[in-house]
């Protein structure tokens, strides 16, 4: 396994090597075929790729929340030098919520409906700080909603989740999640559920929160835009795997696997009218098929002999880039 | 059997003040006109709740106008439903959202897609001929006859979709959503394929989308919609370009563009989108505009022409002569 060159001086997670495989009525699936990945200590990291690439079971093992069915998960992932794979179960438990906090895909069903905002907010206030006073926890609570942009927020405090929008639950979602002040916000698809000017509210937020959340925060979503006007360093899955990573703009602007330069194309970002729109042919490889050659050979226009014979490494390509292409240097 | 097509350009679709009251309470569509010409492509966004799904319902007959009238190829659609539905029903086709839910789980695709040849009594072989030169277009393989909807993937369920539909010979096909759900890698193949059945077949479209950059590739013109009110109407480009409605405005800027040379600055709205329900007084944005005035509150805007392709429902547009502004609403747009 080649050393990634990403911000290794820097990184509150490093994970090497992580495979996660589950037993399923036809095979063993392989979900992750050996990721590696660096977050950087207060950066913004994107995770991109399609539907069945990773990219949430990434964020389920960085929580170590996973179905019973898995039956392989080996690799490292360090967090501040513990890795995360051989802590036992009461003491990841007690990680949860108080280093590492996670704001889900739908707030629909994260929050408990028997549950007023006020009792979610101030139960992660006394497992963050056993022994805090109520008045103590309702006050800080009252500031965190103010924190997110939520008005009257007394009134909110006693409100059901039935009772807010969807926009105003997940502000709340955002709100619970920083009352933990965790190492690492794992954001999986935070607006994929909301309408376009909330999702806008939202993304304002997060911006806003950069200057007052000291963590870092990875920030799951198949958005490209989305992730490119937010994070700091991209991460491109595809299959299971890492293709490509760097900082945003780099990624973007010089893309260098076939996989994220055919991804782009197929944006349709620009006043062009007219034309045929791009697609990649093919399917996304069965994850039951055995990992023997790269994951995107079979779509790639420019894979050749040895790319449906090797696995590629993830290798250095420029300054805080790497790339999984075994013919990096010869595409142009 | 299929009719004599009218001409390009004339109006094939209608709606004149529709309004649609669900039990008294709910306005989900609010006196809404907007006419679909012969082999045009109409773009419809807006958010969750502004009345999209509604309008497109009450287009095929699903839902019936509670005010107003709905017209397809200038005969009512309330009376060519009471005289004869099927005929009617053969001329419009939608796409549903959720092209897996729509197939019967417990139907093969083949009888799936042979269901409508039989509701409809179309002449068996020669609808059976047609359907199989359908599948074969749509790059359908035989063997995704005998399967069963879960056996196919999202973007094979969606040609079967437009299979079922073509069959028919329609018209006029409303299309809710054709990408949503879709990756990006094969979005473009299925958009191409709408593309070209609409030349092949002469076909006319309405399509509902939250992608901006999907509606802004492939529609000539587009309805926004907001608390089931069309605010602003107008040719796609010039839409995108320049928007006249506050709200398109801020609706169009919130489109995250990858390069970052496209960007433009995000307007963020206070608050959230009203309920139909009880939907504010005046014009129905007043509450989240950013440039609203006194007047907002108390009157409601109709929809005004500011050219002769462009209609808004603003008291002051973008497009206005900045003289007659007021001049909080002299933003840079």
């Amino acid at each position: 396994m080649s050393q990634a060159n990403l911000a290794t001086t820097t990184a509150l997670v490093r994970i090497r090597g992580l495979k996660l495989e589950a037993s399923t009525q036809r095979g063993t699936a392989h979900i992750l075929r050996g990721v590696d990945l660096d977050i950087g200590r207060g950066r913004i990291l994107g995770v991109v790729g399609e539907s069945g690439s990773g990219k949430s079971s990434l964020a389920s093992c960085l929580l170590r929340l996973l179905p019973s069915n898995i039956t392989h998960l080996g690799g490292q992932r360090r967090v501040r030098r513990h890795d995360l794979l051989k802590l036992d179960d009461t003491t990841i438990a007690g990680w949860r919520g108080k280093r590492i906090a996670m704001i889900f895909q739908d707030p629909m069903t994260a929050l408990n409906p028997l549950f007023t905002v006020a009792t979610h907010l101030v139960d992660v206030l006394h497992r963050r700080h056993p022994g805090i006073s109520r008045q103590d926890a309702l006050g800080r609570a009252r500031a965190a909603l103010v924190s997110v942009g939520i008005a009257d927020a007394d009134l909110r405090l006693a409100a059901y989740p039935h009772q807010l929008s969807g926009g105003m639950r997940q502000r709340v979602m955002i709100a619970m999640a920083l009352l933990v002040e965790p190492d690492l916000l794992v954001a999986d698809e935070p607006t994929t559920a909301l309408d376009a000017t909330v999702e806008a509210q939202i993304v304002d937020l997060f911006e806003g929160l950069r200057s007052k959340f000291s963590g870092s925060i990875v920030f799951i979503s198949h958005h490209l835009g989305l992730v490119a006007q937010l994070c700091d360093d991209l991460c491109v899955m595809y299959g299971g795997t890492v293709v490509e990573t760097g900082p945003v703009a780099e990624v973007l602007s010089k893309p260098q696997h076939p996989y994220t330069q055919a991804l782009l194309a197929c944006e349709i970002d620009s006043d062009a009218q007219g034309g045929r729109l791009v697609s990649i042919p093919g399917e996304v490889q069965d994850p039951v098929a055995p990992h023997m050659a790269c994951v995107f050979a079979p779509r790639c226009a420019q894979a050749d002999a040895r790319c449906r014979a090797t696995v590629p490494a993830l290798q250095a390509c420029g300054a805080q880039r790497t790339v999984a292409c075994v013919r990096y240097g010869e595409l142009g | 059997m299929s009719t004599a097509r009218p001409p390009a350009n004339s109006a094939l679709v209608e709606l004149k003040g529709v309004s649609v009251v669900f039990g008294g309470k709910v306005r989900a569509l609010d006196d809404v006109t907007l006419t679909i010409a012969q082999g045009d492509i109409v773009g419809l966004v807006g958010e969750s709740g502004s009345g999209k799904t509604t309008l497109c319902r009450a287009i095929v007959g699903l839902t019936l106008a509670s005010s107003g009238e709905v017209r397809l190829n200038g005969k009512s659609v309330a009376g060519q439903l009471t005289t004869n539905p099927l005929a009617f029903r053969r001329q419009v086709q939608m796409l549903l959202q959720d092209a897996v839910a729509s197939l019967s789980p417990r139907m093969t695709i083949g009888r799936a897609l042979h269901e409508p040849i039989a509701i409809h009594s179309l002449p068996r072989e020669e609808a059976s001929s047609r359907l199989q030169a359908i599948l074969k277009r749509l790059g359908l393989q035989a063997d995704v006859l005998v399967k069963f909807p879960h056996q196919i993937s999202g973007g094979q369920a969606r040609r079967v979709g437009v299979a079922r539909a073509l069959v028919m010979q329609p018209q006029v096909i409303i299309a809710d959503e054709p990408t949503a759900g879709l990756d990006v890698s094969v979005q473009g193949e299925l958009l191409n394929l709408l593309l070209d059945l609409q030349q092949e077949f002469g076909l006319t479209y309405l399509l509902v989308s939250h992608n901006l950059n999907v509606i802004r590739r492939v529609t000539a013109r587009t309805a926004v919609m907001y608390l089931g009110q069309i605010v602003e109407e107008a040719p796609t480009r010039e839409l995108f370009d320049k928007p006249a409605h506050p709200y398109s405005a801020a609706l169009l800027s919130t489109n995250p563009a990858i390069d970052p040379a496209h960007r433009t600055r995000r307007i963020v709205l206070k608050g959230e989108i009203p309920s139909v329900v009880n939907p504010p007084s005046g014009c129905r944005f007043h509450t989240r505009c950013p440039v609203a005035q006194a007047r907002c509150s108390s009157d409601s805007p109709p929809l005004t022409d500011i050219s002769p392709e462009r209609k808004v429902r603003c008291h002051f547009p973008f497009t206005l002569d900045p003289a007659r502004r007021p001049p909080s609403a002299d933003e840079d747009h």
